[in-house]
């Protein structure tokens, strides 16, 4: 590059990458780390009387959250947390085992069909996610097909819908979220060198084996990216479990909204949502370490 | 070089998206009117933008917590009329949400019945006017709880519906109002003890098999009428609208006033206290005042009207029950408290321990 | 197996076109073909408004994130050499900060803007603005990876060949970048178009969008004429699809030529 090779460093070259990075960097600066940061600071100040942020500045809200109200301790807000994690985690292991067939059938089909096959998979989710919903609500709604079947199975008491539930939101999940794991998957797939397979298989390995010292290490860096990419928004998820829920199974994207759009306690809200990214931090970072010490490629991470 | 020109139509066609609706609209000002779903006639919208040359934008809600909410973040500056319940006057007058009427501004003020002149949520209608009235009470389906007594049971009791899914509303005082009454107390019960009780009662009874979800009074009836659920708490004019509108689908759902009591409601009309067109706005609700009007209003919503001059243009269906209760209901009918401090926050507490558990 | 996905995958936007045709309103019987929604749908102005609001939307922020985001990225790559940590940092938090807590923070700080300054009030100012800061972002991160995959020794020729570095902007960095740029708006685009929650917390009373009306036509009680706005929607992104295979087709029999 002309202006920052070695000859020209300096006032010039600072200028230059500031004049471009500027506008950029001052519009997220000002549009969200402001206020993100204002955000944070209301976790902190004390709840008024009517759910706006007052001073003075209080641990309060971090009470609150851990569970200690008017009643007591309680552990509702546990179980809220304890939901979240096991939809996340349910959400995710369901996704990861449908997409490693899928990605693996998409890289052995024939070159010129392979596009058309990704597309396939990806339409859906260039629709609007409310969208999506709508699509699960009418199919599990009380009197469908598929709500008397699992009636008539005895999965649900007859008469109930298999919406709202907790398993409408599991699956809206999963469906919401499989292409961000097949793609990934598809990626390595891709590269996916047989050779390690064959010679798994030789030395008389099952298809466990050979999944497991063949194929398994050689996909990693893909499964832990879409990992990423799967694991983390559903943690955060708002819109799936607020419309196939029923709003009885309130997860932590619920309980951060309703402090703001209903139930009006912006301190508990913020404090709740503060929690929210140290978590989905934390879920980086070990996500991360994880693909570093099995000697993923680092690339495809963060 | 194209591609600059390219850009810069790019540029030059998005301002004029930008600009479009603003160019096009040419009426003189808007009224940004902010209300319960189903709740106004389109017909008076169009007279009211056509006697006053202005548009009307409505924006909606489904319960009083949304509201109040919306207010917070910012609504208070962008509405120009909102229409709350009695028990969220007091503490939008204490907050300062909303402003004082002008009332020279309010030529028919006059026309408001002696009932709710000078109500207990707001002395002398300082801060609002009286919109439409009603009660809270359940729909059921009658092909499937043959035998429901008029009685919060209908929700609360395991033996009369133990396999159709039903619904609770998502307002914390009048899901606990419910409640009380249900366990033998008022229904507008007051203390921390009978608040307590009545979590608990809503616990279990959210944990119930067939308890399908929490769902306000206006969308439960639709949820009603696809058989989604078999029975929800709802408002008594939006019940007979909904039959009116359809009868078909309403053929077989009934709306009963629980006899344990339930509760009375007065929706009034308020100006937000930064509203961006306070003018327009005390236009608007005075135009609502109009005998004729207020009249049209309740023939169209089947709500009972607060306008004693309005009486002698309504409907026939709006002198008896459902929209009219009978003095034997009334006496069963309670205001919800209005609260604040401590006692607000202990509710709110409550009813997010009810959700999250 | 294959086909089985195919029909978990499209199961729900089927079922969504089916019954936009339904003549009744409901979901567990479909009775008869009838437009009476579509009919219903282009009588009401609020919806025809959220269309063109979410129009107005994706197009305004997604020009605006490709302009911001190509030089943020054209920057990184051309001073990759410094010590850029914090930039990246500032680039991926948007991408990791879960939208709900975006959405909550910018309608926490616009509001209470708003009630100080009476600008920023919530409306399609604030969602352009949103819009753009978790777009500009992927788009920048898009035309860096681009130049990255590029010869560096490119650059030199052209900073031999053209004396000044508009010249060389207008002449071999846009040129060179247009591909990326294109790709960026479109993904631009995608996600504001794929936005709820965002777009949800930072709307006004007159800036209502097509997902907006969505929901809160859902919280109102499912109504049958979201089914037909709903099959408009993925109609649209149908057609999409199919031009992108178009264009995938046409490309691969060029390069296959």
């Amino acid at each position: 590059m002309a202006d920052a090779g070695s000859g020209k460093t300096g006032w010039r070259a600072t200028g230059h990458l500031l004049g471009l990075v500027a506008p950029g960097v001052i519009w997220i600066v000002v549009f969200l780390v402001a206020p993100a940061a204002y955000l944070m600071s209301i976790a902190f100040m004390t709840n008024g009387s009517y759910g706006l942020p007052e001073l003075p500045f209080t641990w309060a809200a971090f009470k609150q959250l851990a569970g200690y109200g008017f009643l007591g301790w309680s552990p509702a807000n546990l179980y809220v947390v304890g939901r979240t994690l096991v939809q996340t985690v349910l959400a995710t292991g369901l996704v990861v085992v449908i997409a490693y067939p899928v990605a693996y059938y998409i890289s052995r089909a024939p070159a010129r069909l392979r596009p058309l096959m990704l597309l396939l998979v990806v339409v859906p989710s260039w629709t609007n996610q409310v969208i999506r919903a709508i699509g699960w609500m009418n199919i599990l709604a009380p009197g469908t097909p598929l709500s008397d079947l699992a009636a008539a199975l005895g999965l649900i008491s007859p008469h109930m819908g298999l919406y709202p539930s907790q398993f409408a939101v599991a699956l809206g999940l999963v469906y919401n979220f499989l292409p961000f794991m097949v793609l990934p998957l598809y990626a390595v797939f891709e590269r996916l060198d047989t050779a390690q397979i064959d010679a798994a298989r030789d030395l008389g390995a099952g298809v466990w084996g050979a999944f497991r010292h063949g194929v398994l290490p050689q996909t990693l860096p893909g499964l832990l990216a879409g990992t990423v990419l799967v694991a983390i928004p559903a943690f955060g998820m708002y819109v799936i479990p607020e419309l196939l829920g029923g709003g009885k199974n309130l997860m932590l994207g619920s309980l951060v909204a309703r402090q703001f759009a209903a139930a009006s306690n912006w301190p508990f809200g913020a404090a709740a949502a503060l929690i929210m990214i140290l978590a989905t931090l934390a879920g980086l970072v070990v996500l991360r370490r994880l693909g570093r010490r099995l000697g993923g490629d680092a690339g495809v991470m963060l | 070089m194209t591609y600059f020109k390219k850009t810069l139509g790019l540029v030059a066609a998005a301002l004029m998206l930008v600009a479009g609706p603003a160019a096009a609209a040419g009426k003189a000002d808007t009224l940004y009117l902010f209300s319960w779903s189903q709740y106004m006639d389109p017909a008076l919208i169009k007279a009211f933008e056509k006697r006053y040359d202005v548009d009307v934008v409505q924006n909606y809600y489904e319960s009083m917590p949304e509201m109040f909410a919306k207010l917070q973040a910012g609504g208070a500056q962008q509405y120009d009329v909102i229409v709350p319940s009695n028990y969220y006057v007091p503490r939008l007058i204490d907050t300062g949400l909303i402003q004082a009427l002008d009332k020279s501004k309010l030529g028919h003020l006059d026309n408001i019945a002696e009932r709710f002149a000078d109500p207990a949520y707001d002395s002398h209608n300082s801060y609002t006017v009286p919109y439409q009235w009603g009660d809270t009470g359940i729909a059921y389906n009658t092909d499937k709880l043959p035998d429901a007594p008029d009685s919060w049971a209908i929700l609360f009791d395991p033996a009369i519906n133990s396999d159709y899914p039903f619904a609770l509303a998502t307002d914390a005082q009048v899901v606990f109002g419910a409640a009380c009454a249900w366990l033998g107390k008022p229904y507008d019960c007051t203390g921390r003890d009978a608040w307590k009780a009545a979590a608990r009662e809503v616990l279990a009874t959210k944990a119930r098999d067939n308890f399908a979800a929490f769902n306000d009074g206006t969308p439960v009836l639709r949820q009603l009428a696809r058989g989604n659920v078999a029975a929800g708490m709802t408002f008594n004019g939006d019940f007979t609208y909904y039959k009116s509108e359809n009868p078909e689908a309403f053929k077989n759902i009934e709306f009963v006033v629980p006899k344990e009591g339930t509760e009375l409601w007065v929706d009034v009309m308020a100006i937000p206290a930064k509203a961006p067109h306070p003018d327009l706005a005390h236009k608007f609700i005075d135009f609502l005042l109009e005998a004729k009007n207020g009249a049209q209003l309740s023939n169209h919503t089947y709500y009972a009207s607060p306008n004693a001059a309005a009486r002698p243009y309504l409907d026939d269906a709006l002198t008896h029950p459902p929209a009219q209760p009978t003095p034997e209901q009334m006496k069963a009918l309670h205001y919800i408290p209005s609260l604040s401090g401590d006692d607000l926050q202990f509710v709110q507490q409550l009813w997010t321990e009810v959700q999250s558990r | 197996m294959w086909y089985a996905l195919l029909v978990l995958l499209y199961a729900p936007l089927a079922v969504v076109v089916v019954y936009s045709f339904n003549s009744v309103n409901s979901s567990a019987d479909f009775v008869g073909v009838s437009l009476r929604w579509y009919r219903a749908l282009f009588a009401d102005d609020t919806i025809l408004a959220a269309a063109w609001n979410s129009a107005v939307l994706a197009l305004v922020s997604s020009m605006l994130a490709t302009a911001i985001g190509t030089a943020l990225g054209y920057g990184m790559y051309a001073h990759r050499a410094r010590r850029l940590g914090w930039l990246i940092w500032l680039i991926y938090l948007p991408i990791i900060m879960p939208d709900i807590v975006y959405g909550i923070a910018q309608l926490s700080f616009f509001s209470r803007l708003a009630a100080a300054t009476q600008i920023f009030d919530l409306g399609l100012g604030t969602m352009i603005i949103a819009h753009v800061s978790f777009q500009a972002p992927f788009v920048a991160l898009l035309v860096y990876s681009r130049l990255v995959g590029l010869d560096p020794r490119l650059f030199d020729a052209c900073s031999d060949l053209y004396a000044n570095a508009w010249q060389r902007a207008r002449f071999f960095i846009l040129p060179t970048l247009q591909p990326a740029i294109v790709a960026g708006f479109f993904l631009a685009l995608t996600l504001s178009i794929d936005d709820f929650v965002i777009s949800y917390f930072t709307s006004g009373p007159e800036s209502v969008t097509l997902p907006i009306f969505i929901w809160s036509a859902i919280k109102r009680g499912i109504s049958p004429e979201i089914n037909a706005i709903a099959t408009l929607m993925i109609g649209t992104v149908l057609a999409a699809a199919a031009i992108t295979l178009a264009f995938q087709y046409v490309r691969h029999r060029q390069s296959g030529e």
